[in-house]
């Protein structure tokens, strides 16, 4: 299923590179422009599962790296196969100035509170998401804290020891 | 409203926002849901998350490779044992390290115990919350003779981080197989008493048939995993998609229900639960000795080549994933945790509220078997 | 009940009775409350020691904080602290509400509890054990009874710092103080 699937791919969409780093498991790199028809195609092609959706900061290089986690639900009924075992990263990078990104809930439903995770979390926006409100954060960050340039510790530093302990 | 009388004012179309938690008897966990509703009819329900939030992933990047083992066990509360599988598994996979064969006896004996104390835990809290509170109060003590073995092997009550990169910290003392099996004996023992008091009881299966009902389609495309899958009829395990430990040495099955309501998916828990105790006899009975641990390198310099790699088990709520990356040094890069309650606490649940009575919120969550430190991390 | 405190019950019944029913907040505030569903059923019964959950704030006099806080949370604590009936007796659980315990450089956890609301009695841990609970409890009843369980005057003594440094953390807390100023609270009080 891998190398057919490889094969497929790279057919289909002229701008993707293709990888396989180990066994079972495909590495697609996309531009941000085609994720959304990249994602179509392989949950039509039987990775219907969107696991994971995550992203990676890359301060030397500029860079967001957002990663969608695709694995394959089995058809009911099934025995198990070794085929089920595939997994696909798929990828793509955006500049770390004004990271911006369509939004995929059309493709994958489940995808809505991750996008609004890394929203908060990293300040990417996504395009077209409902409602990119706060999800777990109660204060304003100057820096989302998942950046690499936000030191959790000096924050905490800066924020919770200024204040003086009740004198009784 | 009066019962059977006829709505004679606008008052009762009126819309209303409710906020349910996190102060709330019918709330398990620190969680909150706004709910709109007109009469006692959900209208929508939004989840509001993040009472827990710690950053775990933030303060992962801050510590090495080893001094991460007691903070993953603290993501889920109920069931540490997987998530310290998980963290072993994704560093054993990006440092190529191998695990001894009797350490992953020991590991899927471990995940189990584990397992079953986390669905006795499950089932306290659903039948304290239908108000059954004979087979709560069983099921709170069964689960605490399964806390005693751990206490026994680890030292340790609710953490126990057992688990190391390359095997597990210590062997079974000795004797400890027997005590495995006599405390196994005892809960399987009263299987009968929580069936005629709970299971098949008549009151359990009207407040729970039909409540919160999912179908195979819209479960697959919510990302769901876990009971809420295998109760619409889907065999989805990860122990058989993708066995780890060794889940493949031993002869086991995967139960299923086909309605995908909360009635069916407390009984896939419960078939659970017995197939776990099962497969522990007979995993104790396979298990082979030799060495528990492969020795790791200097764990204050310790660097893993660079990589990136998505590991997943099965934790007692559903598919468990943890996506890391190292960039080569001694501590991790990133770190995302796939957890399962993540899908079922957000995009699930917001949808089976729709529509669903005020009195029925308790029931869809703790029937889909959400921990909120889970989704907040 | 102990015979030789009959002296005690007669003194002052009501003291007596708040110590021996103390209604805890059902309130899961962290991950310490894993370990409070076995304390309050059949094997370790903390209905021995006279502790019941309650549902609302409005019925209960022991908020025990179970674990460490995050903003969010502690949000939700103080509102839960200031909606409970006076007298009230806080207890912090584990070692997170002291110091930070493992989350000492989380950016979202707080440190110190006692700098946003009074605690009376302190159980280290991580878990603490149901008998640590125990103990906690059975001294929280000496502190009752030599009158040095007293949180709820220091809030109130106290309010304008407390209130200070909650509106540190979070800007506009979005509620009325609960003592709008200094001294009417001790006037209450008399």
């Amino acid at each position: 299923m891998i190398s057919s699937l490889k094969s497929s791919l790279e057919s289909t969409f002229k701008d993707v590179a293709v990888g396989e780093p180990e066994a079972g498991r495909l590495s697609v790199l996309a531009p941000k422009d085609s994720l959304p028809v990249v994602l179509r195609y392989l949950k039509e092609n039987g990775l219907d599962h969107l696991a994971l959706l995550s992203c990676v900061d890359w301060p030397e290089r500029g860079k967001f790296e957002v990663v969608y986690v695709l694995s394959c639900y089995m058809p009911s009924n099934t025995d198990y196969a070794s085929e089920q075992r595939l997994h696909v990263f798929v990828k793509a990078e955006i500049p770390r100035e004004h990271p911006a990104l369509q939004s995929v809930i059309d493709v994958f439903e489940n995808a809505e509170p991750y996008e609004r995770e890394i929203h908060e979390l990293f300040g990417v926006h996504f395009a077209g998401h409902p409602r990119l409100i706060p999800l777990f954060l109660e204060r304003e960050y100057e820096i989302p804290p998942f950046r690499k340039d936000f030191d959790t510790r000096q924050y905490v530093a800066e924020t919770f020891d200024p204040i003086p302990p009740v004198d009784e | 409203m009066i019962p059977g009388s006829q709505p004679t004012d606008t008052d009762s179309e009126r819309e209303l926002e409710l906020y349910f938690g996190p102060q709330h008897l019918g709330m398990v966990g620190n969680f909150s849901i706004t709910l709109k509703v007109r009469g006692d009819r959900i209208v929508e329900a939004t989840a509001n998350p993040g009472y827990l939030h710690r950053g775990f992933e933030k303060l992962m990047e801050y510590r090495t490779w080893m001094q991460n083992f007691p903070l993953v066990c603290r993501v889920n509360v109920v069931e540490p044992d997987s998530m310290e599988m998980i963290y072993a598994m994704g560093v054993e996979k990006l440092a190529g390290l191998e695990v001894p064969e009797r350490a992953q006896y020991i590991r899927s004996i471990y995940l189990e115990l584990a397992r079953v104390g986390s669905h006795l835990f499950g089932l306290w809290a659903y039948s304290n919350m239908l108000g059954f509170d004979t087979p709560a109060q069983w099921a709170m003590y069964h689960r605490d003779l399964v806390l005693d073995l751990f206490e026994e092997l680890t030292g340790g009550r609710v953490y126990h981080i057992y688990l190391w990169p390359g095997g597990v910290r210590r062997d079974f003392p000795e004797g400890f197989k027997d005590r495995i099996v006599e405390t196994l004996h005892s809960i399987g023992g009263c299987v009968p008493d929580y069936d005629s008091t709970f299971f098949n009881n008549r009151l359990f299966h009207q407040r729970a048939h039909g409540i919160a009902k999912i179908s195979q389609e819209r479960a697959k495309a919510l990302g769901a995993t876990g009971q809420v899958l295998r109760a619409t009829g889907m065999r989805y395990d990860i122990r058989k998609v993708e066995p780890y430990a060794a889940y493949d040495q031993v002869d086991w099955e995967v139960p299923t229900r086909e309605e995908g309501d909360a009635y069916s998916r407390i009984w896939v828990i419960r078939d659970e639960m017995i197939e776990s105790v099962h497969m522990i006899f007979k995993l104790l009975d396979a298990m082979p000795g030799g060495e528990v641990y492969n020795r790791v390198p200097n764990p204050f310099k310790w660097e893993i080549p660079p990589g990136e790699t998505y590991v997943r088990c099965e934790s007692s709520r559903g598919e468990l994933g943890l996506y890391m990356v190292s960039d080569g040094g001694d501590k991790p890069y990133r770190v995302h945790f796939r957890t399962p309650s993540y899908p079922h606490g957000l995009t699930i649940l917001e949808e089976l509220l729709k529509g669903a009575s005020i009195a029925d919120v308790g029931n869809t969550m703790i029937s889909l078997y959400i921990v909120a430190p889970e989704i907040d991390r | 009940m102990d015979r030789n405190q009959l002296a005690k019950w007669l003194k002052s019944p009501v003291e007596m009775a708040n110590k021996y029913s103390l209604h805890a907040v059902y309130f899961c505030t962290g991950c310490g409350i894993i370990e409070i569903p076995p304390v309050i059923t059949a094997r370790w019964d903390a209905e021995r020691f006279g502790i019941k959950a309650v549902a609302t704030p409005r019925q209960g006099n022991l908020f025990m904080i179970t674990g460490y806080v995050s903003l969010k949370t502690l949000k939700a604590i103080i509102r839960t602290y200031e909606q409970m009936p006076d007298p009230k007796y806080t207890v912090a659980f584990g070692s997170c509400p002291i110091n930070g315990g493992m989350y000492w450089d989380s950016y979202n956890t707080i440190k110190h509890l006692d700098k946003y609301i009074p605690i009376d009695g302190w159980i280290a841990g991580c878990m603490p054990r149901p008998e640590a609970v125990f103990i906690g409890v059975t001294h929280l009843w000496t502190l009752i009874d030599k009158g040095k369980a007293d949180g709820y005057i220091r809030y109130s003594k106290n309010y304008a710092s407390y209130r200070r440094n909650q509106e540190m953390l979070f800007g506009d807390l979005g509620w009325p103080p609960l003592y709008p100023s200094e001294s009417p609270a001790e006037e209450a009080r008399a």
